[in-house]
C-alpha cells in the first residue's frame, strides 16, 4: 500500500534533522494561521498563487530563492561548523553519513533552488518591463513552470523528515549513486525532485525565448534591447539546449535505478564515465546560464549610477553570444583527470582559456563604463565594484586549472570549491544583491535602507574573502573536499577562519531580513513617487512603481537605444510630456490556478515515485495531467481592464511626472 | 467557426496557405516522402546493392534526409523572410547537436582506448604477489 514508505522514514533518533524539521513544520504553520487571521490568503491566492502577471511570478521566485538561501546556508554553516571541530582526536558533531547529506544538499539547492530561481525571478520581473510589453508570450505557462520549480524545492526539503537525501554529491555520480552503493531514497529524491523542477526550467526557456523574439515594443529592434534582455536570451538559449541533457541523463540513471538497466553501472556492460561527460555537457552551460543573466544585471547597474550610456554595447552583446556557444565546448574541464590522454585534455584545455576572453572583454566595458562618469556609491555601484575585485580572482584561478597539469594537481581539492564559489558568490550572488536593491523600488513602491544596505554588502564581501582564501592554501596543501574529519591539526587556523567568515556571511544574511523589515516600516518616508528612483536608462523606469497590471497603458516607441533616457532628456529639456496618446482598454490574462494544482500533483507523484507507491504515482500524474486538460478548455481567456481605468491610472502618471518635471526646470 | 477563421487556424506559423486543400497537401507529400525514405533505410540494409560497410553511411545519410523532410513539411522551416527566428533557432540547434555528439563520441572512444584494464591489472599472478 505504502511502497518502501514506513514510520522507520522519521528520523527519531537523529536530534538535529527531527528537531529542525519540526522547527520548519511549526514555522509555517504559525505563519499560515498568522496570514488567515491577518485575511490575507484571498490577496495572497489572487494577487500572487493563481497570478498570471510577470511580475508578480517574478517575486514569487525570488522569495523562493531567498528562502532556499536560508536553507543552503545553514548546510554551509553546518559544514564549516563540522571541519573546524573535527580535526585530529575530535570527531565533531555530524556522522559521516549524516555529514554527506548535507553537502549534497547544499550544493543541490544553492544550484537548483537559489541560483536558478533568483535568475529566472529577475528575468521574470525585469525582461517584459524593459521591453516595453505587457506580459511574457505564455502567461499561464509562467506561472505552471514557477509552481514546478516549487514542487521540486518542496520535495529536496521533505527529504529532510521523511527519510534521506542523497549522500553522493550534488551531481550524483554513478557507480555510488547507483542502487548497489546507494540503496535509500536519497538519490531518488535528488532525482525526482531535479526532473520536476527541470521541466519547470525548460519551460520557462521556452516562454523567455519566445518572448524575446517575437513580443517587443514597437521600434524597439534587437540592438536595441536593454543588455540585460540580451544577457537573458542568451541564457535562456542555453537553457533550452543544456536541460534536456540533464533530464535524458538523470532519466537514463532513474532506469538504472528503478527497472535495472545497465547504463551507469559497473557490470552489464554499462560505463559511469558516460554519465559524468553527459552531466558536464549540462553542468558548464549552467553556469553560464547563471552568469549570463548576472551580467546584465551588473551592465544595468553600471550605466545607470555612473549617469553615461554603457560602453561598448555592441562588443557586450557579442561577448555574450561568443559565451553562448563557446560555453559548449568546454565541459571537459571538469574530469580532465578521468583519462581521456594528452591531446582531447589539451583541446578543452585552450577552449577554456579562450572562453575567459570575452568575460574579460566585458570586465573592460564595465570599466569604461564607469571611467569619466559620475559615478555614484551607491549600495548596487557597491557590489559592482565588489564583483569585479572578486570575480577578477576567481577567473584567474578558473585559468589556472583549465591548464590540464595543474588541474592534475588540484583536482577535486578545496582548491576548486574556493574557485567556484569566487565565481559564483562574486559573480551571482552579487548581482543578485545589486539587483534586489536596484529593482526593489520597482516592485513595491519604495526603496530600500541604504545604510543597512551597504552594511550587507560589507558582510559578503569581508565574509566572503575569509570563509574561501583560506581554502586556496589548504587547496595547494592538498586539501580534499567533502571531508568529514580533518587528520592534520596545522590546519586547523585556516579553517577557523573560514568558520569566522561563514559568520561574517551570515550576520548579512540576518542583516538583509533586519533591512527589509526597517524599510516596510519606514516605506512612507522612502516612497518611490516618480516611478525613477535612481535616474534610470531603460524602459522599467518609464512606468510607476509598482507598475500597474498592464504595465504600459500605451507601448512606448522606441526611437534608439536607451530608449527611456533619450525621452526623458526631450521631457527635460522642453519641460513637456509627449503628446496625451489616445488611450484604449487593454486585455489581460486571467488569472488561473492551474499551477498550483498541478504542482500539487506532480509532488504527490514525485513523492510516491520516491517511495514505489505506484497507485498514487499513477494518480498524481493524471491529476496533473488532468488540471491542463481542464484549462486547455476553459472559456474565459482574457479579461479587459476598461479604458476609463487605464485612462485615471495614466493621468496619474503624467500629473506627477509634469510635477517632477516643473521641479526639475525651476532648480536649474 | 467561419470559414475566413478555419483558413487563419490552419495556417502554420512561417508558411501561409491559401486554402485547407494546399495545406492538407503539403502534408500528404510530406508523409509521402517519410514512408518512401523509411522504406528504403529498410530495403537497403536487407539486399546488398550498397557495399556492405557503406550500409551504414547509407543510413545515416537516409537519415539526415528524413530529418530535412521532418523540417520542411511538418515543422514548416521555409526560407522565407519572416522565417529568420527558425532558421536561427534550428543552426543553433544543429550546432549544439552536433558539438555535443562529436564531442561526446571522441572523448568517450579516448577514455575506451585509455582507461581499460591494463595487462599488469587483469594479471592475477602480480596482483597476488
Amino acid at each position: 500500500m505504502f511502497g518502501k514508505l514506513s514510520w522507520d522514514a522519521i528520523p527519531f533518533h537523529d536530534p538535529i534533522p527531527l528537531f529542525t524539521s519540526l522547527v520548519v513544520i511549526l514555522a509555517l504553520a504559525a505563519l499560515a494561521i498568522w496570514v488567515w487571521r491577518k485575511g490575507w490568503w484571498p490577496y495572497l491566492w489572487h494577487q500572487y498563487i493563481t497570478s498570471t502577471d510577470h511580475k508578480k511570478i517574478g517575486i514569487m521566485y525570488i522569495v523562493l530563492g531567498l528562502l532556499m538561501l536560508v536553507r543552503g546556508f545553514s548546510d554551509a554553516i553546518m559544514m564549516r561548523l563540522q571541519q573546524s571541530m573535527a580535526i585530529g582526536a575530535s570527531q565533531g558533531y555530524l556522522p559521516p553519513e549524516h555529514y554527506n547529506q548535507i553537502f549534497s544538499a547544499h550544493g543541490t539547492i544553492m544550484i537548483f533552488f537559489v541560483a536558478m530561481p533568483l535568475v529566472i525571478g529577475f528575468m521574470n520581473f525585469v525582461v517584459p518591463l524593459q521591453l516595453g510589453v505587457r506580459d511574457v508570450a505564455f502567461p499561464t505557462m509562467n506561472n505552471v513552470s514557477f509552481w514546478l520549480t516549487a514542487s521540486g524545492a518542496l520535495l529536496i526539503n521533505v527529504s529532510l523528515f521523511v527519510g534521506e537525501f542523497a549522500r553522493t554529491g550534488w551531481l550524483a555520480y554513478p557507480p555510488l549513486s547507483e542502487l548497489r552503493f546507494s540503496p535509500g531514497v536519497g538519490v531518488d529524491y535528488y532525482l525526482v525532485a531535479l526532473q520536476i523542477s527541470g521541466v519547470g526550467t525548460i519551460l520557462t526557456a521556452v516562454n523567455f525565448v519566445t518572448t524575446i523574439l517575437k513580443i517587443r515594443a514597437p521600434g524597439m529592434s534587437y540592438m536595441r534591447m536593454p543588455v540585460f534582455c540580451w544577457t537573458s536570451l542568451a541564457s535562456n538559449l542555453l537553457i533550452l539546449a543544456a536541460f534536456p541533457v540533464l533530464t535524458v541523463t538523470l532519466g537514463l540513471l532513474m532506469l538504472d535505478r528503478y527497472l535495472g538497466f545497465h547504463f551507469f553501472t559497473n557490470d552489464g556492460g554499462g560505463n559511469s564515465m558516460l554519465y559524468m561527460n553527459l552531466i558536464w555537457v549540462w553542468g558548464h552551460p549552467e553556469v553560464y546560464i547563471l552568469i549570463l543573466p548576472a551580467f546584465g544585471i551588473y551592465s544595468e547597474v553600471a550605466a545607470t549610477f555612473s549617469g553615461k550610456p554603457l560602453f561598448g554595447y555592441r562588443s557586450m552583446v557579442f561577448a555574450t553570444l561568443a559565451i553562448c556557444i563557446i560555453s559548449f565546448c568546454v565541459w571537459l574541464h571538469h574530469f580532465f583527470t578521468m583519462g581521456a590522454g594528452a591531446d582531447v585534455n589539451a583541446v578543452f584545455g585552450i577552449a577554456s582559456m579562450i572562453i575567459a576572453i570575452p568575460t574579460g572583454v566585458k570586465i573592460f566595458n564595465w570599466l569604461f563604463t564607469m571611467y569619466g562618469g559620475r559615478v555614484r556609491f551607491s549600495v548596487p555601484m557597491h557590489y559592482l565594484i565588489g564583483f569585479m575585485l572578486t570575480f577578477v580572482i576567481g577567473g584567474l584561478t578558473g585559468v589556472l586549472l583549465a591548464i590540464p597539469p595543474v588541474d592534475f594537481v588540484v583536482h577535486n581539492t578545496l582548491f576548486l570549491i574556493a574557485h567556484f564559489h569566487q565565481v559564483i558568490i562574486g559573480g551571482v550572488v552579487f548581482a543578485i544583491m545589486a539587483g534586489y536593491t536596484y529593482w526593489f523600488p520597482k516592485a513595491f513602491g519604495f526603496t530600500l535602507d541604504e545604510r543597512l544596505g551597504k552594511a550587507v554588502f560589507w558582510c559578503w564581501f569581508i565574509g566572503f574573502h575569509l570563509a574561501f582564501m583560506p581554502l586556496y592554501v589548504l587547496g595547494f596543501w592538498g586539501g580534499t573536499r567533502r571531508l568529514q574529519h580533518i587528520s592534520d591539526p596545522s590546519w586547523a587556523p585556516w579553517l577557523h577562519v573560514a568558520l569566522l567568515g561563514a559568520v561574517i556571511i551570515g550576520v548579512g544574511i540576518v542583516l538583509t531580513v533586519v533591512q527589509l523589515l526597517y524599510s516596510i516600516r519606514t516605506r512612507d518616508q522612502r516612497r518611490d513617487v516618480t516611478g525613477d528612483p535612481w535616474d534610470g536608462r531603460t524602459l522599467e523606469w518609464l512606468t510607476l512603481s509598482p507598475p500597474p497590471h498592464y504595465n504600459f497603458a500605451v507601448l512606448p516607441d522606441v526611437h534608439g537605444e536607451e530608449a527611456y533616457w533619450t525621452r526623458k532628456q526631450t521631457a527635460i529639456k522642453q519641460v513637456a510630456l509627449i503628446e496625451e496618446p489616445d488611450y484604449q482598454p487593454i486585455e489581460m490574462p486571467v488569472d488561473t490556478p492551474t499551477g498550483v494544482i498541478c504542482a500539487f500533483f506532480t509532488s504527490l507523484c514525485g513523492f510516491a515515485v520516491i517511495w514505489h507507491i505506484w497507485w498514487l504515482a499513477i494518480l498524481g500524474l493524471i491529476g496533473a495531467f488532468a488540471v491542463l486538460v481542464w484549462y486547455a478548455w476553459r472559456d474565459e481567456h482574457e479579461h479587459l481592464i476598461p479604458v476609463g481605468e487605464v485612462r485615471k491610472n495614466a493621468r496619474e502618471r503624467r500629473r506627477i511626472r509634469m510635477e517632477h518635471l516643473h521641479e526639475l526646470s525651476q532648480s536649474t | 467557426m467561419t470559414e475566413p477563421e478555419a483558413e487563419q487556424m490552419s495556417v502554420a506559423p512561417g508558411e501561409p496557405h491559401d486554402s485547407l486543400l494546399s495545406e492538407s497537401l503539403s502534408y500528404v507529400i510530406g508523409l509521402g516522402l517519410a514512408l518512401l525514405l523509411t522504406a528504403v533505410s529498410f530495403w537497403v540494409a536487407s539486399t546488398s546493392v550498397l557495399w556492405g560497410p557503406g550500409v551504414a553511411t547509407g543510413l545515416v545519410v537516409l537519415a539526415i534526409a528524413q530529418m530535412g523532410v521532418h523540417l520542411v513539411f511538418f515543422l514548416h522551416i521555409t526560407s522565407g523572410p519572416d522565417n529568420t527566428n527558425n532558421i536561427l533557432a534550428l543552426a543553433f540547434g544543429v550546432l549544439i547537436v552536433f558539438l555535443v555528439m562529436i564531442g561526446t563520441i571522441w572523448i568517450m572512444s579516448h577514455m575506451n582506448a585509455n582507461m581499460g584494464p591494463t595487462p599488469e591489472m587483469m594479471n592475477l599472478h602480480t596482483q597476488r604477489g
